[in-house]
């Protein structure tokens, strides 16, 4: 069990999660959310699967993807920050809608095979770390760098902790929600290739529940390790907890609804955790 | 008459919300069809719709009360399918059917508690709920299948002093709302806490002396008990229990209940609204199905739907 090599494997499982994680903590700190990742993994698992694109090279659809994940990260911030339209309502929406057409288009079965790189590139290793989740840090490196000593990170605590007096105090507060849905949509892009390289098929259902989880990692990790509404460790935190509890349930047998149940259960404990918090605070 | 065209084509002047718009969208789709096909205003094409329509209104309608006062309520759907689920465990109606409400109110009761007293978001309580229901629903009933006691079929099927019993449910849910929203102190608290909330100022129902919590964990309560009523009607419909009846019930009322004009800030909107709401979208699927649509697009074009309703309602609120 504490093999490295097992570790490894586990951890591995929860990297598209702990990716899309790192979007989702930056919407949630402008104090909006992201369920449409799922929408966006879908989609771009349509495209690398089906044979829209016969032959294409990795690069084209790395490329694919962070454009596709970026559009639809700017519409929801537009749609959010300037058409002030509910971030809950607008990103559940446009994933409903990429999920119809995804399903529209393939017919509403499974649409074919992921080219063979994906998984190779999936299985390799760095030393005895398998490489998703040396990537994984990688992304939270650079997101917790960017946070810390960007200005634009300022610019997202300042709105996270009060729009308006951010607004007084001449933070481009719409500028600022439109970026961080824009940075979270190409991030989920990103979430979408390592998801699809993960399972190596094409689906139709695919990752349709990482949003939630994602939203629930990011609140744990607020909980739990004391970083509070700054920290993106705390949710990666959240995610490897996440994993651990894959591990343990799989490991004990328990069933699908009974997972379902505990996921529910979990996600509720520690949205009142944060709630009992934040509400303290005030 | 310039007023009220202005006051319909501007948005919100009133509590009622803008609600003659769904009409026009209604009367719009009626004559397109009929027009288009020659089997929309048959009887059995109606009655279809209604029953299409029915368990949509009732759940759009609970699912009202809690929008009102600036929530939403995702768990529905699961409620919804849970219904059918304890419905076809076995055993005497008057045991069955209380114990569904019960069951509800105590769900209902639990995210009320979440979001009122724990201050979570409505959001993530109720979904969090969803899973949880569907899990314990998933235990009860793997896969479709039971029956339900005789009762609950007839009341979905057959008539009431000619009447068929689908009008009966229509009637009887629009009194009972109406009832608890226009004709009771509880309707006018929750318009005010909902005013409160939309405009910015959370405090001012309470200021007035407002119980607010408690009557924020009634919606909830409300909600879950109208959604149980709606899965006692499907299951009579199906004859069965069925874990997945109630999958996209949540999405469609809120749907329903945006297009009918309800704000979803909170604090504007109508019982009719929410009724001419709930018809739209079940003649758009009606519509769709008659001139032969894929089920997926049907989907991604209510997604579409709910973007745009959302997107001409202003409110000052960024963010969730």
């Amino acid at each position: 069990m504490l093999n490295v090599n097992v570790m490894g494997i586990f951890i591995r499982q929860v990297v598209p999660l702990g990716i899309l994680v790192l979007g989702q903590l930056l919407v949630m700190k402008v104090r909006s959310i992201d369920l449409s990742g799922g929408g966006v993994i879908l989609l771009v698992n349509y495209f690398i699967s089906s044979s829209t694109f016969p032959g294409a090279h990795l690069s084209f659809f790395v490329v694919l993807a962070i454009v596709i994940g970026t559009l639809v990260g700017l519409f929801n911030g537009w749609m959010v920050a300037k058409r002030r339209v509910s971030a809950v309502i607008v990103t559940l929406a446009v994933s409903i809608i990429l999920i119809g057409v995804v399903q529209f288009f393939a017919g509403g079965s499974p649409p074919g095979d992921v080219p063979a790189y994906f998984g190779e590139i999936y299985n390799t290793r760095l030393g005895s770390v398998p490489t998703p989740v040396v990537f994984w840090f990688g992304i939270a490196l650079l997101m917790w760098l960017f946070l810390s000593r960007a200005v634009f990170g300022r610019f997202v605590t300042a709105v996270g902790e009060n729009a308006e007096a951010a607004y007084f105090s001449g933070v481009p507060v719409q500028r600022t929600v439109i970026l961080a849905h824009t940075i979270a949509g190409l991030i989920a892009g990103i979430a979408a290739l390592v998801q699809t390289a993960s399972i190596s098929v094409g689906s139709v259902r695919v990752g349709l529940d990482l949003p939630i989880l994602a939203v629930a990692a990011t609140i744990l990790g607020g909980v739990t390790f004391g970083r509070g509404d700054g920290g993106v460790w705390g949710p990666i935190f959240g995610v490897l907890s996440f994993a651990l509890l894959f591990v343990v349930m799989t490991v004990f047998g328990i069933p699908e609804p009974g997972k379902q149940i505990a996921q529910g259960v979990i996600i509720l404990l520690a949205a009142v955790l944060y709630g009992v918090r934040t509400a303290k605070a005030v | 008459m310039k007023q009220a065209l202005f006051n319909i084509m501007t948005g919100p002047q009133s509590r009622q919300g803008l609600w003659a718009l769904p009409l026009l969208m209604a009367l719009a789709i009626i004559l397109f069809l009929t027009i288009r096909t020659d089997h929309m205003l048959r009887p059995d094409n109606l009655f279809n719709l209604l029953a299409q329509a029915m368990p949509l209104i009732i759940t759009a309608v609970g699912q009202m009360f809690v929008v009102l006062v600036g929530g939403l309520d995702l768990s529905v759907g699961s409620v919804i399918s849970f219904t059918t689920a304890i419905l076809a465990l076995g055993g005497p109606a008057y045991i069955l059917i209380p114990a569904v409400f019960l069951l509800a109110a105590l769900i209902g009761f639990t995210n009320g508690i979440a979001v009122a007293r724990l201050n979570v978001h409505p959001i993530i309580a109720t979904l969090a709920m969803q899973y949880i229901i569907l899990g314990v629903t998933l235990v009860l009933r793997p896969v479709a299948g039971g029956s339900v006691p005789r009762i609950v079929i007839d009341s979905v099927s057959g008539t009431f002093l000619g009447v068929p019993m689908q009008v009966c449910w229509v009637v009887v849910t629009i009194l009972i709302a109406w009832k608890l929203l226009y004709r009771s102190r509880y309707g006018l608290h929750l318009f005010a806490i909902g005013g409160g909330v939309a405009s910015g100022m959370e405090d001012a129902a309470r200021n007035v002396g407002i119980r607010v919590r408690r009557n924020v964990i009634l919606a909830y309560v409300a909600s879950a008990c109208f959604a149980a009523a709606a899965g006692i009607f499907l299951a009579g419909r199906i004859v069965s229990g069925d874990p997945a009846v109630g999958n996209g019930y949540e999405l469609n009322a809120i749907t329903a209940v945006a297009i009918g004009g309800t704000q979803l800030s909170g604090g504007i909107g109508s019982l009719h609204g929410t009724v001419i709401g709930a018809f739209v979208l079940a003649l758009l699927s009606n519509g769709m199905t008659l001139l032969n649509v894929s089920p997926f697009v049907q989907t991604a074009i209510q997604g579409g739907i709910l973007l745009l309703v959302v997107a001409v309602q202003t409110r000052r609120k960024m963010g969730l």
